[in-house]
């Protein structure tokens, strides 16, 4: 099992205590690379040891003194948030504290919204259903924080079809919080009117893009629709919506209850915080695991994970951020931390932080090649270079996977995927685009090899 | 004043320079001997474009050629048309013209008139 | 519930959040809203500073610097998909390129369309789209005039690299017009938003995802749209061609004349194509007032009835009761008889829908020369009151493009659908854009929008009219209000009344929509006729007695029956030795009880002046030669005016012209709407007449599609049509 000591409630309770919720100014002080403590756990019941339902969550300091933040205002809890130096924790990264404040045009008697993305589709990824079914009231206090900094009316969390349990943790406990009036009419004795409902999706990763998130949250075919208009001005229903991620809107209370410089405190500037973490793959304890961003991937690795299997030089490439990012060879793996920037420096990407990492036994080609079908069937089929192109992808790759082709096509193939990349409407293109480029950037000469033996086989074969 | 006026004016008085004949009788003469030249031409074209017509006929229609031209006084015009008339003679006598050129002389007979008055047209074609 | 969260956002955000709003068809809309701002933004297209109207897309502006941008899914007057990718550009400081057709102009912007980012971009997605195209050009009905053929010459690769295999897809049967080739299919979905936006029928879709997705119906069954064969013109590529023109000709060998229609009243313009003598097909010609770029499928299909049934010899009934072909030198003489033998008072002519204005002013001429004042249309309309004396009693008179200003439309009687199907779409239109209201007493219809339906009795219109309808209160409340009678109602005993109530209602609603809009002014006209056939409005401006009453009240002993196939008249309404001649181009209704039958031209084979609901003179072109020994029809009448020795005194087409204008001026004003301006004084003369209303309820006899497609002498001869109403009644048959 990962070496993660959880907190006990004693320990919880402290560090409520202790926390405040007064206005800080905040000073980013310089990085160092020391293990999370675990007073400084958001999620503190990530493994389901203990209550997930209110009372349970009220102990873990859930609903802590909701009503004072809701009640210090918008502007208040977006300067927090944007202190804390958050972003997206959805994959791409945006500044959350700027894209909160976009909702804050004047009104013009169109309700807004908040919706919450929890079609947690992502190959590798697993942490916002850790989130929903060990913790959903965080998630649902998350709703209420985030929907008072957009003044939105109500949140609809759209959540993937296939989390059947989770879904039911989560209706639970938004049913707990009407009771317990933490949510509805005056949400937590505030004065302010909040509405959280829960939106089931029906089993299509591309429902995951806000904008089509937002047209299957409508009743309609989710394809993503065409920006601009931006969803911040018309979104679902035609009114001004910002779709956010689970794990974001989760650790928004604890930043104003914690002040924004505790939170920046973690991770190197601009890649500030702690981040779940998801490690599968070939390593020996595959893992949920919170930890600081910018934490080096080795560490990361060995830490939790009990290292890869047979050990770090065992290691072939890994997959830093969900499955739509390229993979990094181990030399790489190496050295790289764990965050925004330094992973698009190494030409990748944080996505979802779900690592998968592959061992010397993986078959690589076979493991795009797989990855490039998921993205084919999942494509939405709306636009050209994506519809036509992915499946070209991956007829393509499953012949490289036998090795059944030309050395030449290899740049074919990365030209393809070039034209893919930065055409399409949505971004499910680039994510099908990138883990071929990884590909072809890091294990060209497997490729070769597998052609040659190929058509070596071939000839011995016909002589 | 006009270019154009201006050599009309130079040229007033002055005697036009001649094309080829320097009178009218000159100028008959040069006719009749272009005359006598296609009737004489008469059977050999007959022959060589096979031409269903008896010598006679296409005789006449020489004969109609030149009498198109017969009020013609100008002692220059009837020089170019006498040019002409060889230029076509030789143009007949060498084939380089086709049959249906020749043949296009005789073929008044075969058009159809056309009715002009509202009811005629009305019976015999569609617009 | 999408309409109104549409609409919404319509109202409350600047346009250039709403690409499709500045698109042409919302243009209308929005230049009025934008009028007092006449401020354009600078935008550079190549560096080249180019003005454009604040809310335009990159694509407009390109297309003002004078760059046509490639494009499949965009189309003018459809919403914005942005989905082919084709359209892409690349603009500075934009990290990748960016769809033109749904990126709004923004001050300053450089948009660089002629970029290698650009150039790269269009032929990326031109492979992909030929990637899975099958390129089975030769054998393909749109070869010639393919948006892919071309834009791939144009923008394309000249090599492949596809080395998979292609994608193929089986081909829907959507009904006995359209036929499908989803192979060739690029998934632009112009079809589905033309069927979902303009023809208000959501029969189209898309199904399944990424490279399985498909356009079709999900279960078979037919495109049931009255304007359905649009879609082949929109379709980029030749996955939806049209069933009957099927392998029958290529773009170039055919002679393409510019024409209009005369299936409807509406006048629709379009382009016949036609191959040696024969009408290949017809396709919609752009006009912005009446038809846009759309045309109905009767008016698209019913050109097979052109071929069929036509009477090519003169015909002549012997002792035998038989009528066998002759001579036009043995018919007219016989003719010419009758009538210098007939007097003038037993002789009578009925005129139907296809007449154009030359032979009616012909006949008029020739009629009233032998004293008879029996000239009558097939089509009934009001005597009473003003009658039609008043041509503003007898016009669409808002006009047709006047429907997008309008903000409120009373229908009576009436199912424009598929009386008028391209009105239809204007209202349609203006209640997607403008928030129109429809309500509409009379049959309870689909009119593909929804409306607030008052009932079928004339005592709704009677309450209306004296303002103790609730309904009274709105059309007062109105700004621009529009009250449209279809012609149907003319033929109920008491058309008087109707139309009396009617005008009543719309003065009422004039008076108060001048006060609700603060002008004053008397422009805006809200009495509206909308006729079923082309030739009415002609014929009553020539001034043709409505309806058979006269003939019926004094039987005839020789009756021209002018292209007449309505029923009207029948053997049995006329007495025993009356002659009948029959002057027109089908075998239909009439021919068969006429003694005399001269074959005329159809409207694809004569030019002639049609005048269409809205009061516009429009001519017809000969496209093709009449058949047989057929003659245009005013050419018959001119003829026998001559063999009857009362020579007509014109023979040519100038002649007849300048004679109709001498009638009625606005007859040789091509394209003009001639206004009419009398409601006040219509509205009391019809008060003295004492208008009576029965309490027999208001009906169209157009009630579903199957009605739609055989409704005259054309139509009922073409099979197409024939297949549609066998489609729209029994469903689709797997072999068509």
């Amino acid at each position: 099992m990962a070496l993660v000591r959880l907190l006990n409630q004693s320990v919880s309770q402290k560090l409520i205590a202790a926390s405040n919720v007064s206005v800080t100014t905040v000073q980013l002080k310089s990085f160092t690379n020391a293990p999370l403590k675990d007073e400084d756990r958001i999620f503190t019941n990530l493994y389901g040891r203990h209550d997930w339902k209110l009372k349970g969550a009220m102990q873990r300091g859930d609903w802590h003194k909701t009503k004072e933040i809701v009640l210090k205002g918008h502007e208040w809890i977006l300067q927090q948030i944007k202190e804390s130096g958050l972003r997206g924790r959805g994959g791409a990264g945006f500044p959350t504290g700027l894209k909160w404040s976009f909702m804050n045009a004047p009104p013009d008697g169109r309700p807004k919204y908040l919706v919450v993305n929890a079609d947690e589709g992502e190959p590798g990824t697993c942490k916002d259903r850790e989130i929903m079914r060990h913790d959903p009231h965080k998630l649902i206090e998350g709703c209420l924080v985030a929907g008072r900094s957009m003044g939105a009316r109500a949140a609809y969390i759209y959540i993937r079809g296939e989390f059947y349990n989770e879904a039911s943790n989560l209706n639970l406990a938004i049913r707990e919080a009407y009771d317990a009036g933490l949510i509805g009419k005056n949400a937590c004795g505030s004065g302010y009117d909040f509405d959280v409902f829960v939106h089931r999706g029906a089993g299509a990763y591309i429902c995951g893009e806000e904008t089509s998130l937002i047209e299957s949250l409508e009743g309609k075919q989710g394809k993503p629709r065409l920006k601009p208009p931006f969803p911040a001005a018309v979104g679902v229903f035609g009114c001004p919506t910002t779709v956010a991620n689970v794990e974001t809107v989760a650790v928004a209370p604890i930043i104003c209850r914690r002040g924004p410089q505790w939170f920046a405190e973690f991770g190197r500037e601009r890649n500030t915080g702690t981040k779940l973490f998801n490690i599968s793959g070939h390593v020996k304890y595959p893992c949920t695991v919170e930890e600081t961003m910018s934490i080096p991937m080795r560490e990361l690795i060995e830490r939790h994970c009990g290292g890869v299997i047979g050990g770090w030089d065992n290691l072939l490439c890994v997959i830093p951020g969900g499955s739509s990012t390229p993979l990094l060879p181990k030399h790489i793996c190496d050295e790289v931390l764990m965050d925004f920037d330094a992973l698009v420096e190494a030409q990748s990407g944080l996505g979802t932080a779900a690592l998968i990492v592959m061992d010397k036994s993986t078959d690589v080609i076979r493991a795009i090649a797989r990855l490039m079908e998921f993205y084919k069937h999942e494509s939405c089929g709306q636009c050209t270079p994506c519809r036509e192109g992915v499946s070209w992808m991956n007829d393509t790759l499953k012949r490289f996977q036998r090795g059944n082709a030309d050395p030449d096509e290899i740049d074919s193939l990365w030209e393809i995927s070039k034209q893919i990349e930065g055409h399409t409407i949505c971004a499910l293109g680039d994510g099908a685009a990138w883990p071929a480029q990884g590909l072809i950037r890091h294990m060209r000469p497997v490729l070769e090899e597998r052609m040659k033996s190929f058509h070596d086989n071939k000839q011995k074969s016909t002589a | 004043m006009s270019t154009a006026g201006r050599i009309s004016q130079v040229m007033k008085g002055v005697p036009m320079k001649p094309v080829m004949s320097a009178n009218p009788v000159e100028a008959r003469r040069r006719v009749l001997t272009l005359y006598k030249q296609w009737y004489r031409a008469t059977p050999k074209i007959i022959e060589k474009f096979q031409l269903p017509y008896t010598v006679e006929k296409v005789h006449n229609r020489i004969r109609e050629e030149f009498m198109k031209n017969s009020h013609v006084r100008d002692v220059r015009a009837i020089d170019l048309l006498v040019i002409k008339g060889q230029m076509d003679l030789q143009e007949t006598i060498k084939m380089w013209k086709q049959p249906c050129h020749i043949k296009s002389y005789f073929h008044q007979e075969t058009a159809v008139e056309v009715p002009t008055d509202f009811l005629g047209k009305f019976f015999t074609q569609k617009h | 519930m999408l309409r109104i969260a549409t609409q919404k956002c319509c109202d409350q955000l600047p346009s250039r959040f709403l690409p499709f709003l500045s698109t042409k068809s919302g243009a209308a809309v929005a230049t009025r809203r934008h009028q007092s701002t006449d401020d354009k933004v600078e935008v550079f297209v190549n560096d080249k500073p180019v003005y454009v109207k604040p809310g335009s897309t990159v694509l407009q502006a390109c297309e003002i610097a004078g760059i046509q941008i490639p494009r499949f899914c965009y189309h003018d007057r459809l919403s914005v998909a942005g989905n082919c990718r084709m359209c892409l550009v690349e603009i500075e400081k934009s990290p990748k390129p960016q769809a033109s057709c749904a990126m709004p102009v923004m001050k300053g912007m450089r948009i660089k369309p002629d970029s290698d980012v650009s150039k790269k971009a269009r032929e990326g997605v031109m492979e992909f789209l030929l990637a899975n195209h099958p390129l089975d050009c030769p054998i393909c009905d749109q070869g010639g005039e393919c948006d892919l053929q071309d834009q791939s010459m144009m923008f394309g690769s000249d090599r492949s690299r596809f080395l998979e295999h292609k994608r193929a897809v089986e081909d829907k049967n959507i009904g006995p017009l359209i036929k499908t080739i989803m192979t060739r299919c690029i998934q632009c979905t112009r079809c589905v938003r033309f069927a979902d936006e303009v023809a208000g029928v959501s029969d189209l879709g898309t199904t399944g995802r990424g490279n399985d997705m498909q356009i079709g119906t999900y279960v078979e069954k037919m495109f049931k749209s009255e304007m359905s064969g649009n879609v082949i013109d929109i379709c980029p590529v030749g996955a939806l061609t049209s069933k009957p023109y099927a392998f029958t000709a290529r773009p170039w060998e055919t002679r393409k004349t510019e024409t209009v229609d005369v299936m409807d009243a509406v006048g629709s313009n379009i382009v016949v194509s036609t191959r040696a003598g024969d009408v290949l097909r017809i396709i919609p010609r752009l006009h912005e007032d009446i038809n846009e770029e759309w045309i109905s499928d009767k008016t698209r299909f019913a050109y097979d009835g052109l071929k069929r049934q036509r009477l090519t010899q003169p015909m002549l009934r012997n002792k035998q009761g038989q009528l066998v072909t002759c001579l036009w030198e043995d018919a007219l003489p016989f003719v010419a008889e009758k009538l210098s033998t007939t007097e003038g008072s037993k002789v009578a002519g009925i005129v139907g829908g296809f007449a154009d204005a030359e032979s009616l002013i012909c006949l008029k001429d020739l009629l009233n020369h032998v004293d008879s004042e029996g000239l009558c249309t097939e089509e009934l309309f009001i005597t009473d009151g003003a009658g039609t004396d008043l041509r503003s009693n007898y016009l669409l008179n808002t006009t047709i493009a006047g429907v997008e200003e309008a903000d409120l439309v009373l229908l009576i009687g009436t199912n424009p659908r598929f009386e008028a199907p391209l009105f239809n779409a204007r209202l349609r239109k203006s209640w997607i854009h403008n928030e129109l209201e429809v309500a509409l007493v009379g049959s309870k219809v689909d009119l593909t929008y929804s409306y607030e339906h008052l009932g079928d009795s004339t005592t709704t219109l009677k309450q209306i009219a004296d303002g103790t309808h609730p309904f009274s209160k709105r059309l007062k409340d109105a700004k621009n209000p529009m009250v449209v009678v279809g012609s149907e109602v003319f033929s109920r005993e008491d058309a008087f009344g109707v139309h009396a109530a009617v005008s009543a209602i719309a003065q009422n609603a004039t008076v108060t929509s001048q006060t609700n809009r603060g002008d004053g002014g008397a422009d805006w006209k809200v009495l509206n006729i909308l006729h079923k056939v082309a030739s009415q409005v002609a014929a009553l401006d020539l001034g043709y007695k409505p309806g058979v009453d006269h003939i019926r009240k004094n039987p005839p002993s020789l009756l021209f029956i002018l292209g007449a196939d309505g029923g009207a008249v029948t053997r049995e309404d006329l007495p025993k030795d009356c002659c009948v001649v029959y002057i027109g181009s089908h075998g239909d209704v009439s021919a068969p009880f006429a003694d005399v039958i001269l074959p005329g031209a159809a409207y694809t084979e004569k030019p002639g002046t049609y005048v269409n609901t809205e009061g516009r003179a429009q001519q017809t072109q000969a496209a093709v030669s009449p058949p047989g020994s057929a003659r245009e029809d005013w050419k018959i009448i001119r003829a026998l005016s001559e063999i009857s020795g009362m020579t007509l005194p014109y023979d040519d087409l100038e002649g007849v012209r300048s004679r109709m204008s001498e009638v009625s001026p606005n007859l040789t004003r091509y394209d003009a709407v001639e206004s009419a301006n009398y409601f006040k004084q219509a509205a009391e003369l019809a008060k003295l007449a004492k208008p009576q209303l029965v309490s027999k309820p208001l009906q169209s006899s157009q009630l579903s599609l199957a009605d739609f497609y055989m409704t005259d002498s054309i139509s009922r001869a073409s099979k197409t049509m024939a297949k549609c109403v066998k489609a729209a009644n029994e469903g689709l048959t797997p072999d068509l």
